[in-house]
């Protein structure tokens, strides 16, 4: 029986195609009117099992198949693996070969906050501020093409060292590139500070306090835009980030307009230290020998991804293979606080705070379909295609 | 607080359920903890705020074939409570048998760990008492019941296994 003096309960539901971004998740609002009262997520669309695919592949193998985790920050999977896999073997990479991981690391998230901005701008129906950021992205995609021939893939590390140098003309052009971008951003920044419709939807929307970041587990960008001092890079240093420290940015706002000046604070500071290892790049090798074999042991490996702390849990038991590979990516973390923050809030203020916290889905889902109906069938390429074909026809 | 200090703060919170402390590296300590411990020693170093929930890790240990004429010794499963302070790592972790996987849930305590749990279930196969939620968080939902991906003797439906 139903109580009619008790109001409907309306759910929305939203995805798992397009959820207002262009990856797959499913999310179910429970709406009164226009406001939000309640918010579900479910996961796991495009999992494609690579913790378990780790566990058949050798430790050299692995470094490609992490580095295809996410398509935005695929590099700083290589490098975090890459070093847990050293730390494990007991050795130490050279000194040039830290920076040059550094700089990657950080030209690598210039791409993905400067990407991050055009979504945000996208889904708040700023598309020209979107074609400007994403045009002025081509300057630093084109600088990582130039250094190892990839825009996506970068694929930087060896286990043991990297795997191309940067020559003093690849460095000038890194500073013009930078020079170049560190005036846009400065545009940018007046833009999403002062852009009075702008202001309208990133304003007290999504508002996190400090308390609450902590304890719905927030990281990144997400958790220093609620004033919490976290990055890894300054928590724990890694790579050249001892020599040349990175200065912390927190904003104390909690709301999407902190999130977008805490990101594009780090862009400064992010052109900042890559212009000074540039300048400072100690000479030498690029890689060293590291035994196909890996010790018998356990490390935990933390890096700071564009998106926030990204841990790494290998586990070797002496063999060419890893025994277990555990990876918590960022997204993973910063989704609980999407069901915090939703409540309250319009409907049409979903696909922004949404892409406040930078989701990146491949981050969260990592595992095989497998067809389990008894038919199941291996195709051949051939049988493949020319299943395509007719279904086409 | 620097990394030791950190270090020696968790060993001193941790020291009634610890039942083994080791240090495997200059930054990260590991404590054996029972599962009946597991709750308290959460709350220990969360009511010192020690740090944040980092990760919970599952580790499938299955017991090596036996030798003739002898019976076949126990698998276990493993979570390692991974908690971050700066630089800091201390790991809290519990072992289980396959035939009783029993955990407490620590959601009333850390509510975001429910997505861990929530892997720990579906993954592995733990039963994690009084967790909030036991919806898949990563399989598909018509994924087969009582078949855990991550445990060493799943190796895909091409030989039909199950846990």
């Amino acid at each position: 029986m139903t109580n009619q003096s008790q109001p409907q309960k309306f759910i929305v539901p939203i995805g798992p195609q397009h959820p207002a971004l262009k990856e797959p998740g499913h999310f179910e609002f429970g709406v009164d009117g226009e406001i939000v009262t309640s918010a579900t997520i479910r996961l796991g669309f495009v999992h494609r099992g690579i913790e378990k695919a780790t566990e058949d592949r050798t430790w050299v193998q692995n470094l490609y198949l992490l580095e295809r985790i996410c398509g935005i920050c695929s590099n700083i999977h290589g490098t975090v693996y890459a070093i847990g896999v050293e730390k494990l073997a007991g050795v130490e990479i050279p000194p040039r070969a830290k920076y040059i991981r550094t700089i990657v690391a950080e030209l690598e998230r210039v791409h993905s906050h400067l990407l991050w901005l055009g979504v945000a701008a996208h889904e708040g129906g700023f598309d020209t501020l979107f074609m400007y950021s994403w045009r002025d992205r081509e300057t630093v995609m084109d600088l990582l093409e130039g250094l190892s021939g990839n825009r996506v893939n970068y694929s930087t590390n060896l286990i043991g060292g990297v795997k191309f140098d940067i020559n003093e003309k690849q460095a000038d052009e890194i500073r013009r590139g930078l020079d170049f971008l560190e005036e846009r951003t400065h545009y940018y920044m007046k833009v999403v500070t002062t852009d009075e419709t702008f202001l309208g939807r990133t304003r007290d929307i999504g508002t996190m306090t400090r308390e609450q970041a902590e304890l719905l587990g927030a990281v990144g960008p997400t958790a220093r835009a609620s004033g919490v001092p976290r990055d890894v890079r300054s928590e724990s240093p890694y790579l050249a980030y001892n020599e040349h420290p990175i200065q912390l940015q927190v904003h104390d706002g909690g709301d999407l307009l902190a999130r977008f000046i805490v990101r594009l604070n780090e862009l400064f500071d992010t052109y900042r230290l890559i212009r000074e290892l540039l300048d400072h790049m100690p000479a030498g090798d690029l890689t060293v020998r590291v035994p196909r074999r890996i010790p018998e042991g356990e490390v935990l490996i933390r890096g700071e991804a564009p998106r926030g702390e990204l841990v790494y849990y290998l586990k070797s038991s002496g063999s060419d293979k890893p025994d277990r590979i555990k990876v918590r990516t960022p997204s993973l973390c910063n989704w609980g606080t999407i069901s915090h923050v939703a409540v309250g809030h319009k409907l049409a203020d979903m696909p922004m705070l949404l892409v406040g916290i930078d989701p990146c889905f491949s981050c969260n889902d990592r595992l095989v379909t497998v067809n389990n109906t008894q038919n199941s069938q291996d195709l051949t390429w051939d049988a493949l295609r020319r299943y395509g074909i007719e279904y086409y026809k | 607080m620097d990394t030791t200090t950190a270090l020696e703060t968790a060993q001193s919170l941790l020291q009634p359920w610890a039942q083994t402390v080791t240090q495997p590296e200059p930054h990260r300590s590991d404590f054996v903890v029972a599962p009946a411990d597991l709750l308290a020693a959460v709350q220990a170093l969360m009511d010192a705020r020690w740090g944040y929930l980092g990760a919970i890790t599952g580790v499938d240990l299955p017991a090596p074939a036996p030798a003739e004429g002898q019976p076949p010794a126990e698998s276990h499963l493993a979570a390692l409570y991974q908690f971050f302070n700066g630089a800091a790592v201390a790991t809290l972790r519990v072992t289980v048998t396959h035939a009783q996987p029993v955990l407490p849930s620590i959601c009333d305590i850390i509510p975001s760990a429910t997505i861990y749990e929530r892997e720990l279930i579906e993954m592995f196969g733990f039963d994690i008492e009084n967790t909030p939620v036991t919806d898949h968080l990563l399989l598909p939902d018509d994924w087969p019941q009582n078949v855990y991906p991550l445990r060493k003797s799943f190796t895909g439906f091409g030989g039909a296994e199950s846990a």
